[in-house]
């Protein structure tokens, strides 16, 4: 027999990422820290190492409201630093 | 972007939602959670290479995605080897489905226009036609009746205050509860009194099930993939009630939320399993009001820790004890704000330490005092009466991070 397929209609679009930079030197790392558990150690850390391994510029540090709400400031982080690092669910 | 080994697939999944399912996803092990900070830092030490080379490296673009839109399929005409095709498909709850077939869901349907999108739905971010929720419906055994009453539930899902992204997603295991007010539960059957969660009523079971399929089937929360619910409940297959407004004491849900008496609504609220408030001694509200606090105060709880808006569901006879003490709703919602609160002591140093970052204001300046509140304001408290007779309620905590939402039933 014929059966309607349930999926709706997906509506997939190929968004563009932000060009890397081909290095961190001199570069300005950002944090948004999620809220999970831990994360911000965990954030926090990896940009501590990359500004002594890679001779990045500096770190700046936001954090979401909540794990489960969205940041509000994007546009603000995107605009202030050259890379970021962020975590998703756990 | 970092995720734990346990959560890449959710990572990769929400930055595809976006259209980018080329962004670079470093993982560490699972879990951070309950790891002395020491053991996270090592982590972060072993990831380093992968993020310099993802910081620092574009990228390659995919192949541009297809648009998928729904379409027919040949499925088996043998209804147990259906049942087979249906779950390798990825369509199906467990339980047996009804095959939507064109003729089913054209009755489904009706004169409705089965292009009309009702809403758009996270995480995947695809459109629910009106023809996707009703082959979702023909899936769940409904009826032509029903479909206004589940449209009704996926555009209250859909709202922003329902936060349907988190709720789809999260480790906690929330279920959208349908609550039912008006005309149309007389009209459908939808069952607010005795076992009025238990089964019994057809409207309830195929209502809260198309809800969940159309939630997993379009909205993409797959279970153990996209929707990440540690343990789930029960109510995650159906969940869904009528108020038993005739037999409230007080105006029920859909008024409070300023609908009139004759309107009929759906309200969506993402919601744990029900939790018994058993009572048969207690003959005034402040004598009930010990245990619907005492059970409803747990360290454990999201309302806790989140706010939020947990609910009452009042047995009539346990309404009419409160009223019969001179207590409107508005009354009951303050007492039990007041009395269901959790003291600062019930929490490990661990969590208060991590609360007092996420909640300042309650964990770390102690606006509250000592004890800690279930909501931020007595008005957040729902209560809902619903059941039949004998002296038992129940509290239903609910995700935190989300608000109900009301929404009218349209032909």
């Amino acid at each position: 027999m014929d059966v309607l397929v349930p999926t709706g209609i997906a509506t997939p679009a190929l968004a563009p990422l932000a060009r890397r930079p081909p290095s961190l030197d001199g570069r300005l790392i950002g944090v948004l820290d999620n809220s999970k558990p831990n994360a911000g150690v965990l954030l926090d850390r990896l940009a501590e190492l990359l500004v002594e391994r890679t001779r990045a510029a500096g770190v700046r540090r936001w954090r979401k409201p909540g794990a489960s709400r969205a940041a509000a400031n994007v546009d603000e982080i995107a605009a202030t630093v050259d890379v970021l690092l962020t975590g998703s669910a756990d | 972007m970092l995720a734990t080994d346990a959560f890449a697939d959710l990572a990769r999944s929400a930055a595809a939602a976006l259209g980018r399912p080329h962004l670079p996803v470093v993982t560490v092990a699972h879990p951070l959670g309950g790891v002395e900070p020491a053991a996270v830092r090592a982590r972060a030490d072993g990831a380093l290479e992968a993020v310099v080379a993802a910081l620092t490296r574009d990228p390659e673009p995919p192949a541009p995605p297809e648009a998928e839109s729904a379409g027919r399929l040949e499925a088996p005409d043998d209804l147990d080897r259906f049942q087979e095709w249906v779950m390798a498909q990825g369509w199906g709850d467990g339980l047996p489905v009804l095959p939507p077939t064109p003729a089913r869901v054209a009755r489904l349907l009706g004169a409705r226009r089965p292009d009309v999108v009702v809403a758009r739905l996270a995480p995947r971010r695809a459109l629910a036609t009106v023809e996707a929720v009703a082959v979702n419906a023909a899936l769940a055994g409904a009826g032509p009746e029903h479909l206004p009453v589940i449209l009704a539930a996926v555009r209250a899902v859909a709202d922003p205050r329902f936060n349907l992204e988190a709720v789809q997603t999260t480790t906690h295991p929330c279920a959208p509860l349908v609550i039912v007010n008006g005309p149309v539960r007389r009209a459908l059957g939808l069952h607010g009194g005795a076992n009025a969660l238990g089964g019994g009523a057809r409207a309830n079971a195929v209502v809260g099930r198309a809800l969940r399929l159309v939630l997993q089937n379009v909205g993409g929360a797959v279970p153990g993939r996209v929707d990440r619910a540690t343990l789930g409940h029960p109510g995650k297959f159906t969940y869904c009630l009528g108020e038993h407004e005739e037999a409230s004491p007080w105006p029920p849900l859909h008024v409070e939320r300023g609908f009139a008496p004759a309107a009929s609504t759906v309200t969506v609220c993402a919601a744990e399993a029900p939790h018994n408030v058993n009572d048969h001694g207690s003959t005034s509200a402040p004598a009930l009001l010990r245990a619907l606090a005492g059970t409803a105060a747990t360290p454990g709880n999201n309302n806790v820790y989140l706010g939020g808006e947990p609910l009452l569901l009042l047995g009539p006879e346990h309404a009419h004890t409160i009223a019969a003490s001179g207590w409107s709703k508005t009354d009951l919602k303050r007492a039990f704000w007041e009395a269901a609160r959790v003291p600062l002591a019930a929490f490990s140093a661990e969590n208060l330490a991590r609360f007092a970052v996420i909640d300042p204001a309650r964990f770390r300046d102690r606006v509250f005092g000592d004890r800690v509140p279930l909501a931020a304001a007595p008005e957040d408290v729902m209560v809902v009466v619903a059941g039949g007779a004998g002296k038992h309620s129940a509290v239903v905590p609910t995700f935190g991070a989300t608000r109900a939402v009301t929404v009218p039933i349209e032909a």
